[in-house]
């Protein structure tokens, strides 16, 4: 046991390690899932959390501009039924329009010092647009808002709306600054017919968003004809960030989206929404830039706590892994050892068995091969003796000689032909073709040919078995076991002795019992009498070779059968075979044939 | 009955003038589209709009010869009354140069104006019983579209003309001109602000021409 454990030690640590690394494996794969997992949820979380502020912004805004556009959308339907208004529109006297107009629109224009609530009401600026959608111009424009050639000619519309259109113009008041200023165009129908006869353009400093609850660094912007305009970003950022969105507005048709970007190496969220859906301006976005600092604090620090969470872990695990790897290597170590035992047994087994087998099998072919090399000489040996012996002219005792010869050369054949059919036997070439066969009919048969043969002692012969005992099996071969046993019984029989033969149905099998009087087999030679080549110390005046207990044991044996030596003592030798009942297995189940 | 008096006391006083001219005139019908609304009295119609084309309902054109002729020194002045928030008539034919005053003749407040290039002014607003009547002279031939600021439903009609020979249709679109000069002339019928069909005419001392406008 000493020496066993020795070199299995290494086995066991080496057991312990791979316990170890698996576990450090499922420790940090879920480690690597809990991160994944957190991760995502604190983006999506931000994310739809900034989204929310986003639209409840944008929200806000919406109801501010309705009530703005409503606002406007009552001032225009009472404009158009000013009758001077239609007057200077149907009546070619579009210089009369804003003269007409002022009294009317003069409270929408900013005035020095407006209230907080009506800021947003307060127009820039505003201009009519004639029937086919150019602006009229004013003739005093600074009555109505000041405006360059280039933001008044974003105001003109294909064809005037029938519906309010929101838009929005790039103003530039100096070189250097720009605005973005947001337009209504709000149409004007006829009184009397019905028909847009002009629209009336307002033009307002857009809703800022404040983004209260996103906290101080929200941005937020209007992207316009492929340009951004967030005044809080320098000029080179603005082009930046304006050129990323104008990509993926021009490959999406969403009218609102959101995606990540890098300002100034930090981590922003984007949202952007169409501010005038299906409105004859070109389209505007409201853009809106969230840091994502607090979201990527957030995840810092639980990858922090999921990483220390996990060495907690592991470092138990491995504490876990000692006791466990301890109390489960014991066992594991003795089965090592068994089984390193066991195989080593198994090892030579398996040597021993592969060279019994062959030697087996070389005797086998040995011996096959022996009887058909011997057969064809003996065949040669007996047609020259019964040629001589059909010859005349020898002297009497001659004939007398070549018959014994001949005899000789016919017991040399039924060798061979036992050797044969051991050696077959052996290689496991015979197969039995198993059917009913009628042990008692062959039975009669051999007690009838027994008394035909020569030198035969005279014998009694007692025989009890019923008529028509069937057991299965081949009955070239049966009939070889029988005659075996019977001739076995007269030939070692004394002369008046007594030959008895009987059979019977027992448990499934037929047993069949020959005895015979005569002298017994010596006890130490009873053990070998079913040996090859083995003659049970009788004299050497009764033929026989030695084979032929043997061969009928095999035989039996194949049979699923036995043949055993029941007793030989006492002037009293008897044998034992057992065979199975025709249509009855190997187990002793019915079969139905 | 006064007014009846006047007139043929000026159809008396026009005779020496114009009997040489005495027989020449005109006639015919002009074609005016289809009325659809109920008849109305003969004398009662209004202006409307359709596609920004004003014209009158029921349908009526003014027939006048185009030409140059010398102004008279004074013509009679016209008036187009606010009554029941109408202009009446809705639609009235002067020659260049004629007054016309605008009586109020309702209970409430009327500003009558005109934006049209023809004539452009603003009476304000004014009680129907203002006095002087207010009135304009209209100097420059063309259509002159009249509202009220007050109510925008209003609308009359002034159609300036350089000729003194003008009359309305009935509303079947026929129409007799006398007392023409006799030459080449260009016939033409206003129908509504945005058509006025001509023909050209040769008129012959005492014949009456026959003109359909189709």
């Amino acid at each position: 046991m000493i020496s066993a454990s020795g070199p299995n030690k290494p086995k066991a640590r080496s057991f312990r390690t791979k316990l170890l690394v698996a576990m450090m494996l499922v420790v940090s794969g879920l480690m690597a899932l809990a991160l994944y997992l957190a991760q995502r949820h604190v983006t999506a979380a931000a994310r739809s959390n900034l989204q929310q502020n986003f639209q409840a912004e944008l929200l806000s805004l919406d109801k501010m501009r309705e009530l703005r556009n409503a606002t406007l959308a009552e001032r225009c339907g009472a404009l158009a039924s000013r009758p001077r208004i239609h007057a200077a529109l149907e009546d070619n006297a579009l210089d009369l329009l804003y003269p007409s107009a002022k009294d009317e629109l003069r409270d929408l224009m900013e005035t020095a010092q407006p209230s907080q609530a009506e800021r947003f009401l307060r127009a820039k600026f505003y201009r009519f647009l004639d029937p086919v959608g150019e602006v009229i111009s004013p003739p005093v424009p600074k009555d109505v808002g000041e405006l360059s050639p280039k933001a008044e000619a974003q105001l003109t519309l294909e064809r005037l709306p029938k519906t309010q259109q929101i838009g929005y113009i790039l103003e530039t008041p100096d070189a250097t600054d720009e605005v973005v200023d947001e337009i209504v165009a709000v149409p004007i129908f006829s009184t009397e017919t019905g028909d847009v006869i002009s629209a009336l353009v307002v033009g307002f400093k857009p809703f800022e968003l404040i983004g209260k609850a996103a906290g101080a660094g929200m941005k937020s912007g209007i992207w316009l004809n492929g340009q951004l305009h967030m005044p809080s970003l320098s000029k080179s950022s603005q082009a930046a960030l304006g050129s990323e969105i104008a990509k993926t507005i021009t490959n999406s048709d969403r009218v609102q989206s959101n995606f990540r970007v890098n300002l100034d190496g930090a981590q922003q969220l984007l949202f952007y929404k169409r501010l005038n859906p299906t409105s004859l301006f070109p389209p505007a976005y409201e853009i809106c830039v969230y840091p994502l600092a607090d979201s990527v604090a957030q995840l810092h620090r639980l990858r922090w706590q999921i990483g220390s969470v996990g060495v907690l872990l592991l470092l138990g695990g491995f504490l876990a892994s000692q006791f466990v790897a301890a109390r489960l290597s014991l066992p594991v170590e003795k089965l090592a050892v068994d089984s390193e035992k066991d195989r080593a047994q198994r090892k030579r087994a398996e040597i021993a068995l592969a060279s019994t087998s062959e030697k087996l099998k070389r005797s086998t072919r040995y011996s096959a091969d022996a009887s058909h090399q011997l057969k064809s000489p003996v065949t040669v040996l007996r047609v020259g003796l019964e040629g001589l012996l059909h010859r005349d002219g020898f002297k009497p005792e001659i004939y007398e000689e070549l018959s014994a010869l001949l005899h000789h050369t016919h017991r040399l054949t039924g060798v061979i032909d036992d050797l044969l059919l051991l050696s077959r036997m052996d290689a496991g070439h015979i197969e039995l073709d198993s059917k009913p066969v009628n042990l008692s009919q062959i039975i009669e048969e051999w007690l009838d040919d027994l008394g035909a043969l020569p030198d035969s002692p005279e014998v009694k012969i007692e025989k009890q078995f019923p008529a028509d005992l069937c057991i299965a099996g081949e009955k070239r071969y049966t009939s070889l076991i029988v005659q075996n046993l019977l001739e076995n019984a007269r030939k070692y029989n004394r002369p008046g002795g007594l030959i008895r033969v009987t059979a019977v149905r027992s448990n499934g099998e037929v047993v069949l019992t020959v005895g015979n009087t005569g002298h017994p087999i010596a006890r130490d030679a009873q053990e070998h009498i079913f040996e090859r080549f083995h003659r049970g110390g009788t004299g050497s005046h009764i033929s026989g070779h030695g084979l032929g207990l043997n061969l009928a044991r095999e035989l039996a044996r194949l049979h699923d059968g036995d043949l055993r030596l029941v007793r030989s003592e006492d002037d009293w030798t008897e044998f034992e075979a057992r065979f199975l009942i025709a249509g009855q297995t190997y187990d002793g189940a019915t079969q139905t044939t | 009955m006064d007014a009846r008096r006047i007139v043929c006391l000026k159809l008396i006083l026009a005779i020496p003038c114009i009997s040489a001219l005495a027989d020449t005139a005109v006639e015919g019908r002009v074609a005016l589209p289809k009325s659809h609304s109920a008849p109305v009295q003969a004398k009662r119609y209004e202006i409307v709009t359709k596609g920004g084309v004003l014209s009158t309902q029921p349908p009526l054109a003014v027939v006048y010869l185009d030409g140059a002729f010398p102004r008279p020194a004074s013509l009679p002045v016209k008036q187009v009354e606010q009554k029941d928030l109408t202009f009446v008539p809705a639609l009235l034919p002067i020659q260049v140069g004629t007054k016309v005053e605008f009586p109020n003749l309702d209970d409430t407040y009327h500003n009558i104006f005109s934006y049209s290039p023809a004539k452009r002014f603003d009476l304000g607003r004014y009680r129907p019983d203002e006095r002087p009547i207010p009135s304009e002279v209209f100097n420059t031939p063309g259509l002159v579209t009249l509202r009220c600021d007050i109510h925008e439903h209003m609308r009359g009609l002034i159609l300036v003309l350089d000729t003194p020979y003008f009359v309305m249709t009935d509303t079947d679109g026929r129409f007799r001109l006398r007392g023409l000069p006799s030459g080449r002339y260009t016939l033409k019928a206003w129908t509504n602000s945005r058509t006025t069909r001509e023909q050209p005419v040769e008129l012959k001392n005492g014949e009456t021409l026959h003109v359909d406008f189709q």
